[in-house]
């Protein structure tokens, strides 16, 4: 038996050895980054990446996954990769724990800074000024079409200066309800909850940076019972059925269940799995108010304030959102012919109506209405936890708009008990910790936004 | 009542009793099954086919060459080779240590011995999140990050569940086998060597499998410890087929559900291999309560 053991011992250990993957030992600067855990993507990066290194120097280190538990695991044992993605409320959180770079201190004077647009630098930025990532990518939203039902029902299409009454005229003239039952077997229009912010906007609401407290501005409310009508009308489907049926937006509009759909733009699994003929037009406009496009460009990537090398990791994300061919054309740079380089990639963009969803997108910005307060503040977690819940029972027309409003005192006062304990931890630097404090005294005075 | 009336009385009610009890248990394994039954139908259809309103269950043809597609987009075999490295290791660890440690929490009298057992007991009640940080750090410190010993290492040095499990097993072993053995000049580790463990085979099948399923579908040990794409397991390799194209997200879910399928192949086959054993083990072993 002795022997057994000896045995398995030294197979166990030798195997073991030799079966472990050792550390690399190169003198070549090399940058960790976190891309996305992609199988095709990750096999295009490590073809792309020689070709950097020869040039640059500088080696790229795939380090694939997804989620934040090994991200915050990594940074707590000073191992985080050099270059990861942040979203705007983790970004903020993480700088003011100093543990981004702030990308002023590499990017000073580089003209590829200037290939920027300027909105991809300002989101990217933090209550102490510091520019803490840069947007790797940027989309706008619009309404998908199904062209076949539009031509049988003899409805022209959504053009470019539609508005929300025209919309709902045409989903009404859509929607159908051949048995007579009340329920729909097509329904003019879907849009998505978690798009319901694209609409505020477009009615007024605001973004104001910086602000800690939820509000519920008339342009929302009024926002939110357009959207809650669509459903009274039953010119869209219950959120709760869709939710229920675990049907994707993509197959709502493919099967036929609806007739329009309010979605990201460009949206490459919608392009690549509509095999109807479609469309695709600006989200309508609200009559008498401007037309204030969704743009999103919010998180992106960012820098570990612990990197061995700054200037090779600045290098490195340059090089991932100017030329790696998977972000390619990215439209985060302003000097690439965005809209063509897609047409180019998908052919049935051509006369789909991208470019003027796009185009419109870029003279009419309305900025990212994912910076509400709700969204990416200090407070957001604590906001939505709270929020989240009332709003889910507001879609399923539980409680009406009011009910909101009147839920937000109660909802503040658990933000301001976080910000309160926030304000407790160690480490806050001292920019962040002043906006938490100017907030506070706001709410003391009862003026806060 | 005639005989005859009786028993056709008590056959009827007979009937109707387990003729309810088969359709509840149909109608609870068609529920079990049909998330099984989507992953075989989805793998076999294109994307378009995936989202197909209404869903055809049955595709106008299955799609195989999916099952190929998932193999030459993955380094598939490089990762269940890798997969498989890991599973052989945890597995002889968990053996060897858990049957050791419940050998001497059911054979052996020592001071403490019931408190120590409670205490490994009850290090089951921490959840994973808690010591995620205090151990990642623990291994960055030894060096190990990248590497596979973080998940080997740790399975050498027990698990609780499986010592309990193990422990109630050995203690239905009769001690005569053990005065017997001693007797004969048998020490400790000759008794659990060529008596306990021989005899706790439908036990040690039950560990195994467990041990088996869990190390082969583990997606968060290997997530927090490995980095390197190389190193990566089937179920790393699997989430790389999500999708996470920037500002989209399109999930290749044929591709996916192919692939969950390849994964799951030889938990199945192990599982009806040692069948008979798992049966046994959990009827006979601690599982029974």
């Amino acid at each position: 038996m002795r022997h057994h053991l000896l045995l398995a011992g030294v197979l166990l250990a030798t195997t073991a050895f030799h079966g472990c993957p050792r550390q690399n030992t190169s003198e070549t600067p090399e940058v960790v980054y976190n891309c996305p855990a992609n199988a095709a993507d990750i096999d295009v990066l490590r073809n792309e990446i020689p070709a950097f290194t020869a040039e640059s120097h500088v080696t790229i280190k795939l380090n694939p996954f997804t989620g934040q538990d090994k991200l915050y695991a990594m940074m707590a044992a000073g191992q985080a990769p050099d270059i990861f993605y942040t979203n705007t409320t983790m970004r903020d959180r993480l700088a003011a724990e100093g543990r981004l770079l702030d990308l002023r201190s590499v990017s000073k004077g580089d003209p590829f800074v200037e290939r920027l647009w300027p909105a991809v630098i300002t989101n990217g930025t933090s209550p102490d000024s510091g520019w803490y990532s840069l947007g790797n990518w940027s989309f706008t939203l619009g309404v998908y079409y199904n062209r076949d039902l539009f031509d049988a029902a003899g409805l022209p299409y959504p053009d470019t200066a539609w508005t929300w009454e025209t919309m709902r005229m045409l989903a009404r003239r859509l929607t159908v309800d051949a048995n007579g039952d009340g329920v729909p077997e097509r329904f003019g229009i879907f849009i998505g909850s978690h798009f319901v912010e694209a609409i505020e906007q477009m009615n007024g609401a605001g973004i104001r940076p910086n602000t800690l407290l939820a509000s519920l501005p008339d342009a929302s409310a009024e926002a939110f019972t357009k959207y809650l009508a669509l459903m009274a009308e039953r010119l869209m489907p219950d959120i709760r059925r869709v939710q229920a049926m675990g049907m994707q937006p993509a197959q709502l509009l493919q099967s036929g269940r609806v007739a329009m759909l309010v979605e990201a733009v460009p949206h490459q699994m919608l392009i690549e799995t509509l095999s109807l003929r479609w469309g695709v037009a600006p989200l309508p406009r609200f009559a008498g108010k401007p037309p204030r496009y969704f743009r999103t460009s919010s998180g992106g990537l960012s820098i570990s304030n612990g990197t061995r090398f700054p200037e090779a990791a600045w290098q490195s994300v340059k090089w991932i959102v100017g030329k790696a061919s998977i972000y390619q054309p990215n439209p985060v740079l302003r000097d690439l012919d965005f809209v063509g380089g897609w047409e180019r990639r998908y052919p049935q963009l051509a006369g789909s109506g991208f470019r003027d969803v796009w185009n419109l997108s870029l003279q009419h910005d309305g900025g990212d209405p994912r910076f509400f307060v709700r969204f990416s503040s200090w407070t957001s977690a604590s906001i939505l936890e709270r929020l989240q819940p009332t709003l889910d029972r507001l879609w399923a027309r539980e409680i009406g708009v009011n009910d909101v409003r009147s839920a937000l005192p109660e909802i503040n006062a658990h933000a301001r008990r976080d910000l309160q304990d926030l304000l407790q931890r160690e480490g806050i630097k001292p920019a962040f910790r002043r906006v938490i404090e100017r907030e506070l005294r706001n709410l003391e005075r009862g003026t806060a936004q | 009542m005639t005989e005859t009336t009786r028993f056709s009385t008590v056959f009827r009610a007979a009937l109707s009793r387990y003729t309810v009890m088969y359709l509840l248990l149909g109608a609870l394994c068609l529920l079990f099954l049909a998330p099984f039954a989507w992953m075989l139908s989805v793998s076999g259809h294109d994307l378009a086919g995936v989202f197909a309103q209404p869903y055809r269950w049955i595709p106008d043809r299955y799609r195989w060459e999916n099952f190929s597609l998932v193999t030459s987009l993955l380094p598939f075999w490089r990762y269940a080779a890798n997969t498989l490295f890991i599973t052989v290791f945890v597995l002889v660890g968990t053996l060897l240590s858990c049957s050791l440690a419940a050998y001497g929490f059911s054979r052996i009298r020592f001071r403490g011995r019931d408190t120590l057992f409670a205490l490994c007991i009850s290090t089951m009640m921490l959840p994973g999140q808690v010591t995620m940080i205090p151990l990642y750090m623990l291994f960055v410190s030894l060096g190990w990050i990248d590497t596979y010993f973080p998940l080997i290492v740790p399975a050498f040095f027990g698990s609780p569940f499986y010592i309990f499990l193990l422990r109630q097993f050995f203690m239905t072993i009769p001690r005569e086998y053990d005065e017997a053995a001693v007797l004969d000049g048998a020490g400790r580790l000759r008794i659990y060597w060529s008596i306990i463990l021989p005899l706790a085979r439908p036990a040690l099948a039950v560990v195994a499998l467990f041990t088996f399923v869990g190390t082969w579908n583990d997606f968060f040990g290997p997530l927090i410890y490995l980095n390197s794409p190389e190193t990566a397991t089937l179920t790393l390799g699997l989430s790389m087929l999500k999708s996470q194209v920037v500002g989209t997200g399109a999930t290749q879910w044929h591709l996916l559900m192919a692939g969950a399928v390849l994964i799951m192949l030889p938990n199945v086959l192990i599982f009806f291999l040692a069948q008979k054993h798992f049966v046994k083990g959990i009827t006979v072993g601690g599982l029974r309560g």
